[in-house]
């Protein structure tokens, strides 16, 4: 292969001058001619049926164009997530809400909206809104919830009482025989707490209907595809006539908004419709909290036979998750959660049984990790507590056992490459690893070591289906444009994808336009998430260059009279590569081509297979005993990614995330008082980490040879946090000799553990 | 209701708005001055995402009465660079890779330069207590940090030239 021109690159960011000028637009600064603005009235209650609700009074309020309930909204069934989109039969997706119901599920549920001309006066109308409710019996816990005497909150489900979708079931080898050849049998269960994604722009979006019924809906979503899907379904209109996109930036997502922005986009539609006017809705802080997904909490449970050299021989889990009152990504979820969990050890036994429960608390749908931290830190947490009763160090254990290219495994395409045992190694390097056991440990302040590893996915299937496409287009002087419908959320998308399509061009990398995130003008494209953009969009992006770049070659094969196969492109010239005497600059091709009536327009179509990246986290922790306080001194993450386009940004998706999983660790919860409304429903509130709470973090790129990508890319935007939970629970254990089987392990936790 | 006049000195040239009691600072310059750049994430001054710096001081303007700005000279975003001529921060920010979804970019700027104009041989501490009201969700704050820092590197240079 060729030296790179481009890839590998820390090129200048595409997005990043406008981002830093404050010139970038974002969903929540778009301002239309005669735009109105909607607010929406939430349910006070867990579970109430609407007896009554009277909008006259709100309607008559000078300055309102619009109010809608379940009464004059569509009575269509859907999925606020994208996975409608995706569910292949035969499975069937789960379709659970409305706009607007008679029957409220959780506190935030929507009831109402208005639209008005201005944010005050629709505000004002809300409470003008009479509503009389009928209080149901409400759960909140999923174990509760599958109770016999638990309400259920959509009626009978086929695969058990309260449970959305189907029960996930993952078998290799016989779990029996596994367990019956072990030496020592472990068991435990963990539990886990909501998590909120916190990105920093709320849901939002703005929504224009043209007088012929053409709809066109800037949003939040980090799927303008699949939302424009679920869109066009509701209201009954041809996809052709409804305009998803970004505009075009997104104030992160972290999963939050894979599919519609909550409900942003469909209140704002069936209002603008209404009123014949845009609407914008942009939820406050406290919606973003109650009325919009979190991560699933739950509890999972591992049970693991082992030899007395420390060799696996059975590996059950089970994953029981909460998946709040609507579906969400509930069904794909416990999924993900068991194949994850199973699939970073060598283990010739092993099963996994998983599902969600419906219950009376905010929806939960996908958070960066979907299932994998859950699973990752019950198992690095187990793995250590066998080590310890082995007598066995923590990492001689995990490199004895790691998954090895080649391994059975309980996922569909075959693990192709590992660069684990590197990561392994060089993460303990950079944490000193070997310094452990030998800290002090008879003050006030104890410092520990831990270690935690695990592998995650580079796109979406085999849990749901998964395919990009893209187009590139030669422009006359010789410059190329990108169209690809994938969003940039701050991952740095746009810019990998124009320098993949610089590299393939020979084209320079300033040349690259790009137009992404919209549906008007982009062929389909399931969007950002699964750690899959520069993967999967990555390949219909290699596809449709090398499309282009092969009509240009076999253009300037005619223009130079030499053969196709003899020519490619360099520094933005057609160059012969046996005789460097006989080229013609990319612009004179084009410019001839299009004199000539023609133009290169490149398609790439794509089903991309899937590839593991791994990785290993390591944490030094200081613990006080007289309060609890855990303080993180170092991180070290090292990930396997493949080949790293852009370093910096694969080391900012580790930064990221490696603080998203700091705040997981050690304080981010959301919990409800008894009458299900949340306490944590604000930043004051909820704990995430600030400048302050961040430690050093040391983030080591591995680039194990990946050949199931054309440039060996693997998926990077989840991995930072998948096991940043266990690698710091561990130090703790490691620190203090106290082992924590629940998230958050908070100072009051660690303090109560410490007195007893 | 009652309606005022505020008069500022905004990015360095002096406005007039008729403004509302209720509104804030941040109603003010996301409303008819068109000043998108500052954000708001949260609107109770607990995520800084519309940090602006009013007579030197970095505060978050979703919780500032417009009245409380009259007269104030009030800095924002738009004022500190132009394409041509980028405020350190802003270069800093790009060449560190300080920027993901940019959200909370412009605040976290802000509250950078109010440190910077005050002190421009900041601690790491120091550069972590000024943005620490200030939430990114993106970066781990790491390159942030090394931006501010190099930022700080180069105001020292331009001023011993």
């Amino acid at each position: 292969m060729k030296k790179p021109a481009v890839i590998g690159k820390n090129v200048r960011k595409l997005d990043a001058l406008e981002k830093a000028m404050g010139t970038a637009t974002f969903t929540t600064d778009i301002s239309l001619p005669g735009m109105l603005y909607g607010k929406v009235l939430r349910s006070p209650y867990p579970h109430a049926k609407i007896i009554n609700i009277d909008t006259g009074k709100a309607e008559k309020l000078p300055g309102v164009e619009a109010v809608v309930c379940y009464k004059n909204t569509p009575r269509v069934k859907f999925n606020t997530s994208a996975t409608s989109t995706f569910t292949i039969p035969p499975l069937e997706p789960v379709e659970d809400q409305y706009i607007f119901d008679s029957v409220v599920r959780y506190v935030g549920d929507e009831v109402a909206a208005v639209a008005a001309v201005s944010e005050k006066i629709a505000e004002q109308a809300l409470k003008l809104i009479e509503v009389e409710y009928e209080e149901l019996p409400a759960v909140f816990d999923p174990l509760e919830a599958m109770e016999p005497g638990a309400p259920d909150l959509h009626g009978p489900c086929r695969a058990g009482k309260n449970i959305p979708g189907e029960k996930i079931h993952l078998e290799l080898g016989d779990i029996e025989k596994g367990f019956a050849e072990a030496d020592e049998i472990f068991e435990h269960t963990f539990k886990l707490p909501v998590q909120k994604q916190a990105q920093m722009e709320t849901q939002a979006a703005v929504a224009q209907v043209t007088a012929d019924g053409r709809v066109t809906v800037w949003s939040t979503t980090q799927t303008p595809h699949p939302s424009r899907r679920i869109i066009a379904t509701i209201f009954g209109l041809p996809y052709s006539k409804v305009r998803v996109l970004n505009p075009p930036y997104i104030g992160g997502g972290f999963g939050v908004r894979i599919g519609l922005s909550a409900k942003a986009e469909p209140i704002a539609v069936a209002l603008a419709m209404q009123a014949k006017k845009p609407v914008k809705v942009v939820y406050s802080r406290r919606e973003d909290f109650i009325a919009s997904d979190t991560r699933h909490s739950g509890y999972v449970t591992v049970k693991t036979g082992v030899k007395k050299d420390g060799t696996f021989t059975a590996r059950q889990m089970e994953g029981i998750l909460n998946a709040g009152a609507y579906c969400s990504w509930s069904a794909e979820t416990p999924g993900v959660l068991g194949a994850m969990g199973l699939s970073v050890y060598r283990c010739p036994n092993q099963m996994y049984d998983g599902h969600s429960v419906y219950t009376n608390t905010t929806p939960a749908g996908a958070m960066r990790g979907f299932g994998n931290p859950q699973a990752m830190f019950a198992i690095e947490s187990q793995i250590d507590i066998i080590a310890e009763k082995l007598g066995i160090d923590p990492l001689e254990i995990r490199l004895k056992n790691i998954m090895q290219p080649g391994d059975k495994w309980v996922l569909p395409y075959p693990c192709r490459s590992s660069g684990l045992a590197e990561c392994i190694k060089k993460g303990a390097a950079a944490i000193n690893w070997q310094r452990r056991g030998k800290f002090d440990k008879t003050g006030t302040k104890r410092r520990g070591l831990g270690v935690g590893i695990g592998t995650h996915v580079s796109n979406a299937w085999p849990f749901c289906g998964d395919y990009s496409n893209a187009y590139v287009t030669i422009q006359q002087d010789g410059s190329a444009h990108l169209a690809a419908g994938v969003p940039d959320m701050g991952t740095g998308t746009v810019t990998t994808l124009a320098q993949i399509t610089a590299e393939v061009l020979g084209i320079s990398y300033e040349k690259i336009g790009v137009t992404f995130a919209d549906t008007e003008s982009t062929p389909f494209e399931i969007g950002s998430h699964a750690s899959r953009t520069c993967y999967a969009s990555g390949m219909a992006v290699v596809a449709a260059a090398r499309d282009a770049k092969k009509q240009i070659l076999d253009y300037a094969a005619e223009m130079l009279e030499v053969e196709a196969g003899d020519l490619d492109i360099e520094n933005d010239t057609v160059v012969s590569t046996s005789n460097p005497e006989i080229k013609a600059p990319l612009s004179e091709v084009a410019v001839q081509a299009h004199l000539k009536g023609r133009q290169f327009i490149g398609v790439g179509k794509i089903i991309p297979e899937n590839a593991p990246p791994w990785l290993a986290h390591f944490a030094e922790v200081e613990v006080d005993t007289e309060t609890g306080q855990v303080k993180i001194l170092k991180m070290v993450a090292a990930h396997d990614v493949g080949k790293a386009i852009h370093p910096q940004i694969v080391e900012g998706q580790l930064h990221g995330g490696l603080a998203q999983g700091i705040g997981y660790a050690l304080g981010e919860e959301i919990k409800y008082n008894d009458k299900g409304r949340q306490l944590n429903d604000g930043f004051h509130k909820y704990m995430l980490p600030t400048a302050v709470d961040i430690p050093e973090l040391k983030a080591i790129i591995v680039e194990a040879e990946e050949p199931s990508h054309p440039y060996g890319v693997k998926g990077v935007g989840e991995t930072g946090l998948v096991a940043t939970a266990p690698a710091i629970a561990n130090a703790i254990y490691n620190a203090i000799g106290v082992r924590f089987f629940e998230l958050p392990i908070t100072a009051e936790k660690v303090y109560r553990a410490l007195k007893e | 209701m009652a309606q005022m006049i505020l008069k500022m000195i905004l990015n360095g040239k002096p406005v007039e708005r008729r403004i509302s009691p209720g509104d804030t600072l941040l109603d003010v310059l996301r409303g008819d001055l068109g000043l998108s750049g500052t954000k708001k994430g949260c609107g109770r001054g607990e995520c800084g995402a519309c940090t602006v710096i009013m007579n030197g001081k970095a505060v978050n303007s979703c919780i500032v009465p417009a009245p409380r700005a009259m007269n104030a000279r009030i800095e924002t975003i738009e004022g500190i660079g132009t394409v041509e001529k980028l405020h350190p921060l802003q270069e800093t920010f790009i060449h560190c890779g300080a920027i993901q979804c940019g959200f909370c970019t412009p605040g976290m700027i802000m509250s950078a330069k109010a440190l910077l104009d005050k002190n421009s041989n900041p601690t790491r501490e120091e550069i972590k207590e000024a943005v620490a009201g200030n939430i990114c969700r993106c970066t781990g704050y790491v390159k942030i940090e090394e931006a501010i820092m190099m930022a700080a590197e180069m105001i020292k240079r331009e001023r011993r030239k």
